[in-house]
């Protein structure tokens, strides 16, 4: 784990990305079927699994239905989740049955870029004719974000990671704010929670705008408007989020070990 | 056939549908007899992994189809990456979703599918050809009309065929190999192994036949031929060698090093050149 510790005056020490990681398995108290993104939402929807929500349906994109991974995937392709699956799909058929139709009720994404509507940008750094950074590309995400009953993201929070404008809108979430999502025709309710390392947002019932609803405990709103490359709205209620509980963080930090400890992926799908 | 024979058949600018998904089960083989021909220009369509950063490493590709490009275990292919941001690959960006519904299109023979991926995205912005079209039904929804995505050739690689090119899948998952094969006017097909049509009945359940005969103009035996994209449960991904093609990406001197090890020969000394790779590392 990377990250900053918080001030050693809290009983338990934890780390920045460990606060992100739990509260972002928190969040998934009340789904039924996550669709889950490799990276930090696979950590997130695992950790609430092994945690308060062992009945979550993890649905992977490689068409791993109900996966129960007994560690973290390494990838996407590991074979761990085909092989703990209760069905394996192929990939049309995630899409078109599964994602498009809405029957999935939190889409899970990570994102390079998020802008102050919760679009997201996983395709370009600078120009798009020629790149300065050239990312993965936009993969699922998009129809994730267009679909799914509600979409949570997680990344880690700076003046880089969430601009004023995306190089590159990837994955629609409110677009330019209240009213986008129907005018675009896109069925599901889009990001209504985005978790990072420094804290939660939420849209702004109207204006569909990101709000700063919590704060991780040891951050203050002005370290989150340094991070923010926008000028940032902070809820009136601003709360703290709760610490890590010492049942979260050794259910987390089993779960990071169990990736170091994976078998040679060589072996895997 | 061989894997020259087949790349024989192409021809420079041809709009070329590969198999598989990111770095697994990826006809490689075929790729590599790509590389020791001259063919040229292509336009590559593929659920992106190293078959697409070796071609654009070796300056084959015009442009590339994908809805993403990436190694599985490495994020992103540094080929890829590389060729992108020189400028030197034209680029056609969908997402998954977008490019389903244009190669079921052409699977079709289809001018488009309706889609809602895209909507609202950069995607449309930057191919101004894409159009939408209204539901003409009651619900008078806006749609994006996904264009069908037409292949000269499919290459895609199986665990097991027989030889009029019936083949069967083995693995958990068989990506888009059966939707790329219907999708092109000629598909060819490499396979762990060949064999009798009845023992591909024994290896598994009808359904395990993804590909049929019907769609496809050749069969290329190919041992290790997904090498070194996974082909479960006959091999994984080969990861240390993934390393050192990922590592190949970082200059023009270690591109150049890579080729001169692995990629100067046939297909038996790139596999002897493997071997010795992990001979050296034991």
């Amino acid at each position: 784990m990377t990250g900053t510790d918080v001030p050693p005056t809290d009983p338990v020490p934890y780390t920045a990305d460990e606060m992100m990681s739990v509260a972002s398995a928190r969040a998934l108290a009340d789904a039924r079927c996550c669709f889950v993104g490799i990276g930090l939402p696979s950590t997130a929807a695992n950790l609430a699994r092994r945690t308060h929500a062992p009945g979550l349906v993890l649905v992977y994109e490689s068409g791993a239905l109900g996966a129960k991974p007994d560690r973290l995937p390494a990838s996407i392709g590991d074979g761990i989740l085909a092989r703990t699956a209760v069905a394996v799909v192929s990939v049309p058929e995630v899409f078109n049955y599964w994602l498009q139709p809405g029957r999935i009720d939190v889409g899970f994404l990570g994102a390079a870029q998020l802008d102050r509507f919760a679009n997201i940008n996983t395709t370009v750094i600078g120009d798009y004719a020629r790149p300065t950074v050239r990312l993965p590309g936009a993969g699922g995400a998009p129809e994730i974000a267009a679909s799914c009953r509600e979409v949570f993201i997680v990344l880690r929070q700076s003046a880089r990671s969430f601009v004023r404008r995306l190089d590159f809108v990837t994955s629609v979430g409110h677009g330019g704010g209240g009213g986008d999502r129907a005018r675009l025709g896109l069925p599901g309710a889009g990001p209504t929670l985005v978790i990072t390392d420094l804290g939660v947002f939420r849209p702004d019932p109207q204006t569909r705008e990101l709000t700063l609803t919590e704060v991780h405990p040891g951050v203050d709103v002005e370290r989150v408007r340094a991070a923010t490359g926008w000028d940032l709205k902070v809820a009136a209620d601003l709360r703290t989020t709760p610490a890590p509980t010492d049942v979260e963080l050794a259910a987390l930090r089993q779960l990071a070990r169990s990736l170091e400890a994976a078998p040679d992926p060589a072996r895997e799908g | 056939m061989s894997a020259d024979e087949v790349v024989a058949s192409l021809r420079d600018g041809m709009t070329v549908g590969i198999g598989g998904w990111g770095s697994r089960r990826k006809p490689m083989a075929l790729v590599r007899a790509i590389l020791r021909s001259s063919v040229t220009d292509l336009t590559v369509v593929s659920y992106g992994g190293p078959d697409v950063g070796l071609l654009c490493a070796a300056g084959r590709v015009r442009r590339a189809v994908f809805g993403f490009v990436s190694l599985d275990s490495i994020p992103l292919d540094p080929h890829f990456r590389a060729a992108r941001q020189r400028g030197a690959v034209e680029a056609t960006e969908y997402d998954e979703g977008m490019l389903l519904a244009g190669l079921r299109a052409a699977a079709a023979r289809l001018p488009f599918l309706p889609t809602r991926a895209g909507l609202g995205s950069d995607v449309l912005r930057l191919n101004p050809a894409l159009r939408t079209v209204a539901s003409p039904y009651a619900d008078g929804e806006e749609l994006v009309a996904m264009p069908a995505i037409e292949l000269d050739v499919a290459l895609v690689h199986l665990n097991r065929a027989d030889r009029h090119g019936n083949a069967q899948y083995l693995g958990p998952d068989p990506y888009l190999d059966d939707v790329l094969c219907a999708a092109a006017r000629r598909s060819y097909v490499s396979c762990e192994r060949i064999v009798p049509t009845d023992e591909l009945l024994r290896g598994g359940p009808p359904q395990s036949l993804l590909v049929s005969r019907m769609h496809v103009a050749g069969v290329v035996e190919a041992p290790r031929g997904a090498h070194f994209t996974s082909c479960v449960p006959d091999y994984g991904r080969d990861e240390p060698f993934q390393r050192r093609y990922a590592a190949s990406g970082a200059d023009p001197v270690a591109w150049q090093a890579f080729l001169d090890e692995f990629l100067a020969g046939d297909e038996r000394s790139y596999l002897a050149a493997v071997d010795a790779f992990h001979g050296a590392a034991a």
